[in-house]
């Protein structure tokens, strides 16, 4: 009987200690009311099929406190790491100038990793760029430089500048180094080289003759000096789609995908997705051209042939809009080996979908296939990059549920086997948009060391079910009674905040 | 700009009680241009200087400490209270020390954990003397970010080509012609609209023939024309057109002979027909 006795007090003993134990775990692993510290970080929640290792996640509400009231729709996110000191990180989207409808549109800037970001109205461009992409290597040696942006300032008419900042947290407006109009969607990537670092800018150019409007910007003088090479050589519709994505190599390798339209009437494009590649670092009189296809022998691999692209310019994808969304990321190492994403109009009843396909030959041949698990409906915003151990990295934002599911995938066997984390969960139909597009034409994923970095765009409620790996909020949030605040106790609306993440890479 | 009554009455309590400073009225009207020039207007005491109040701003023998006693004017996207530590560049720092109670009219300069401003001028509160609405621990509004400044609307009336009040009496998509520059496929094609505006009033600019202008306006609601008026049938207002350099197709045929069209397309183009004071005011200066 006493034996009996002191078994059921052992035993009631230790699942008091498990029961104590468990709470202090959960507490540790629960953002408080605003926010968790920086490097506090929860562990993965959701993971794939293969790694069962718990992922430390990091995911930043980039809005800063001091800016708690704001209610905007923060869409369309980029992000820049500086190559010789990734603690520094410039951070962009549809934010406006908080104070001002003339002052200059803001980035955010992190010097610490990204745990946290502060606001700063550095771009050239007056009140809020709709358009904006950059990149920071750092060949001329700024230790809080070089940022190299790509900005559409659009007033009465729509300008593209070409800017750079040789000091991110100063005040001094970004240095326009070229301008012109009649261009859209410019996205840069950028290598460091010492003193004149090389920068490609992807852009959609109108001013391009015969309508062969797929361009890259080069320059090799740091911004100097820029020259426009138009990379489409094929008959087209009278243009081509808006997103053309160059993706350097540390090799001087420099690839370029974009969508050639050969029919387009009002609501689809027929598009071949095109990839050109050069490998002097587009430094040569024709570059681009080292990629033919063995079907007309022109300049361009034809990856895929005349797909149908829906193009709708207005709420489709739940309120998001859709018609170009595209991705190209080389392996940094091995420059044989590049990946190409991009959505169109994929199994019946989907609206959009999305592809993924590999070449490890230089691009002279491709998967004719999907890779595995990369044929993904109903989802937008594809964001490709590969890490230094050739692990890919892929970004997508899906609507599923009535909810936008942002997942970052990562495999090391061309996604035969894959790690699927999703890092937001949140309602679709909430807040209503204010304009377009809803989350973004796109975000966006790099890689540095041995993290994948990126950013998305998401709902704000602070609501813990909504991010299964966690969240940190810079911002006033009450995660208790899932409400934002002003700072001073005033509820603020739910919107459209830019977050920022980091995950490991898998072994 | 519709400024709080605090705030009016934070300007004259320095009026009348900081003479030594801003005792005469030409010295007062300085003053209210500072106010209205000034996104964040506050009433602090230097805590620090040569310092920051938060990482991520640039420290600089320029930059010091204040600690709010309370806020004047503030945008509401602006999170700043009473207690709040504030980095404020100054155009003279050394005018300044510890201990040191003044008004502070300033820009926006760097937003993250806290606040941090570019002085465009302050008031000395003499004898530790805060201002008005100190204690409360208020926000004072006074400003959304969406009413556009005196500074802005002025620059905006001077770059129109006309300035009339009229009201909108037929709205109509608008197709450019194919004899025109070749339409071209983008995320930001303005989908235009055209609105015939009944002209009553000529602000600014010669009289017009036929009391009707046509005005293009973009009819999308993407981020490049977001903050571009959208007209409505109906609709009564304050206009600041220019002739069309944007569809191009500048001039159409109304009514057998060739006009010349406008747009309407920025933040501040079209404003309710209560700020015609504000605006007559702002075209006479």
């Amino acid at each position: 009987m006493k034996a009996l006795a002191a078994f059921w007090m052992r035993l009631l003993a230790f699942t008091l200690l498990a029961l104590i134990a468990a709470t202090v775990l959960f507490e540790k692993q629960s953002p408080p009311k605003t926010s968790i510290g920086g490097d506090g970080l929860p562990s993965a929640g959701t993971l794939g099929p293969v790694y069962a290792s718990p992922t430390q996640v990091k995911l930043v509400d980039l809005i800063p406190a001091s800016l708690s009231g704001e209610a905007n729709q923060d869409s369309e996110p980029f992000l820049a790491i500086q190559t010789a000191n990734p603690q520094v990180m410039v951070a962009s989207a549809f934010t406006p100038n908080p104070v001002s409808s003339t002052g200059n549109a803001p980035v955010y800037v992190s010097q610490d990793g990204g745990s946290s970001w502060v606001l700063n109205a550095i771009t050239p461009v007056p009140r809020m760029t709709c358009d904006i992409t950059h990149a920071m290597p750092t060949g001329e040696n700024h230790p809080r430089g070089d940022l190299h942006a790509g900005t559409l300032a659009c007033a009465a008419s729509i300008t593209l500048d070409e800017s750079e900042s040789n000091d991110v947290s100063s005040s001094a407006v970004m240095n326009v180094q070229s301008t012109r109009s009649n261009v859209d969607q410019p996205f840069v990537r950028a290598l460091g080289i010492s003193n004149a670092d090389h920068i490609y800018v992807g852009v959609n150019d109108f001013n391009q003759p015969n309508g062969r409007t797929a361009t890259v910007d080069v320059s090799v003088d740091g911004g100097a000096t820029y020259k426009s090479f138009s990379i489409e050589a094929r008959n087209n519709a009278g243009q081509d789609g808006p997103s053309v994505r160059p993706a350097v190599a540390a090799d001087n390798t420099v690839y370029a995908a974009f969508f050639g339209w050969r029919k387009f009437n009002g609501k689809t494009a027929t598009s071949d997705v095109v990839v050109v590649r050069d490998d002097a670092g587009g430094t040569g009189p024709n570059p681009f051209q080292a990629l033919r296809d063995p079907s007309d022998k022109l300049p361009g691999r034809l990856v895929v042939k005349r797909v149908s692209i829906p193009w709708s310019n207005a709420p489709t994808l739940g309120q998001e809009r859709i018609g170009s969304t595209l991705s190209i990321a080389v392996d940094p190492n091995n420059s044989s080996t590049v990946y190409v994403g991009w959505a169109d109009r994929g199994r019946k009843g989907d609206i959009y979908t999305l592809h993924v396909r590999r070449s490890t030959d230089r691009g002279l041949t491709w998967s004719k296939a999907d890779l595995p698990h990369t044929t993904i409906s109903n989802a937008t915003n594809i964001a490709l990059a590969v890490a230094n151990n050739g692990v890919v990295g892929f970004l997508y934002q899906q609507l599923s549920g009535g909810r936008w599911v942002t997942h970052i995938v990562q495999s090391h066997d061309g996604f035969a086997t894959v790690q699927d984390v999703i890092l937001a969960n949140v309602p679709a139909n909430t807040p209503v948009q204010q304009f377009l597009p809803y989350l973004g034409d796109y975000d966006y994923l790099l890689s540095v060391g041995n993290e994948f970095r990126g950013v998305f765009c998401a709902n704000n409620s602070p609501d813990l079910a909504d991010f299964p790996q966690g969240v940190t909020y810079q911002r006033a949030a009450d995660f208790n009674t899932k409400t934002l605040t002003d700072g001073s106790g005033n509820p603020v609306p739910v919107s459209i905040d830019p977050f920022y993440f980091s995950v490991p890479v898998i072994p | 700009m519709n400024f709080s009554s605090s705030f009016f009455a934070g300007i004259l309590w320095t009026a009348l009680l900081a003479p030594a400073v801003v005792g005469f009225p030409q010295e007062q009207n300085s003053q209210a241009a500072l106010a209205k020039q000034s996104s964040i207007v506050f009433s602090g005491t230097v805590s620090q200087l040569g310092a920051v109040s938060f990482a991520g701003v640039p420290q600089s023998t320029q930059t010091i400490v204040v600690r709010v006693d309370s806020v004047l004017k503030k945008p509401p996207a602006v999170s700043l209270k009473k207690g709040d530590n504030v980095t404020v560049e100054l155009k003279d720092p050394s005018a300044f020390q510890q201990g040191t109670q003044a008004t502070f009219y300033t820009e926006g300069w760097i937003f993250g954990s806290g606040v941090a401003v570019k002085e465009l001028g302050h008031d000395f509160n003499p004898g530790g003397a805060s201002a008005p609405g100190a204690g409360r621990g208020e926000t004072a509004p006074g400003y959304t970010q969406e009413q556009i400044s005196d500074q802005e609307l002025r620059d905006r009336l001077n770059s129109a080509d006309f300035v009339v009040i009229g009201r909108v009496t037929d709205v109509h998509r608008w197709t450019v012609p194919k004899s025109a520059t070749p339409h071209r496929v983008s995320e930001h094609d303005p989908d235009w609209h055209e609105a015939v505006v009944q002209v009553q009033s000529v602000l600014k600019g010669a009289q017009v023939k036929g009391n009707k202008v046509v005005v293009r306006f973009p009819g999308r609601n993407d981020v490049a024309w977001v903050h571009s008026p959208k007209f409505e049938k109906n609709q009564q207002g304050i206009f600041c057109l220019n002739r069309d350099q944007t569809s191009g197709v500048p001039t159409e045929k109304v009514g057998g002979r060739q006009v010349s069209v406008y747009t309407c397309l920025g933040h501040g183009d079209s404003l309710p027909l209560s700020d015609a004071p504000r605006v007559r005011s702002l075209l006479k200066k």
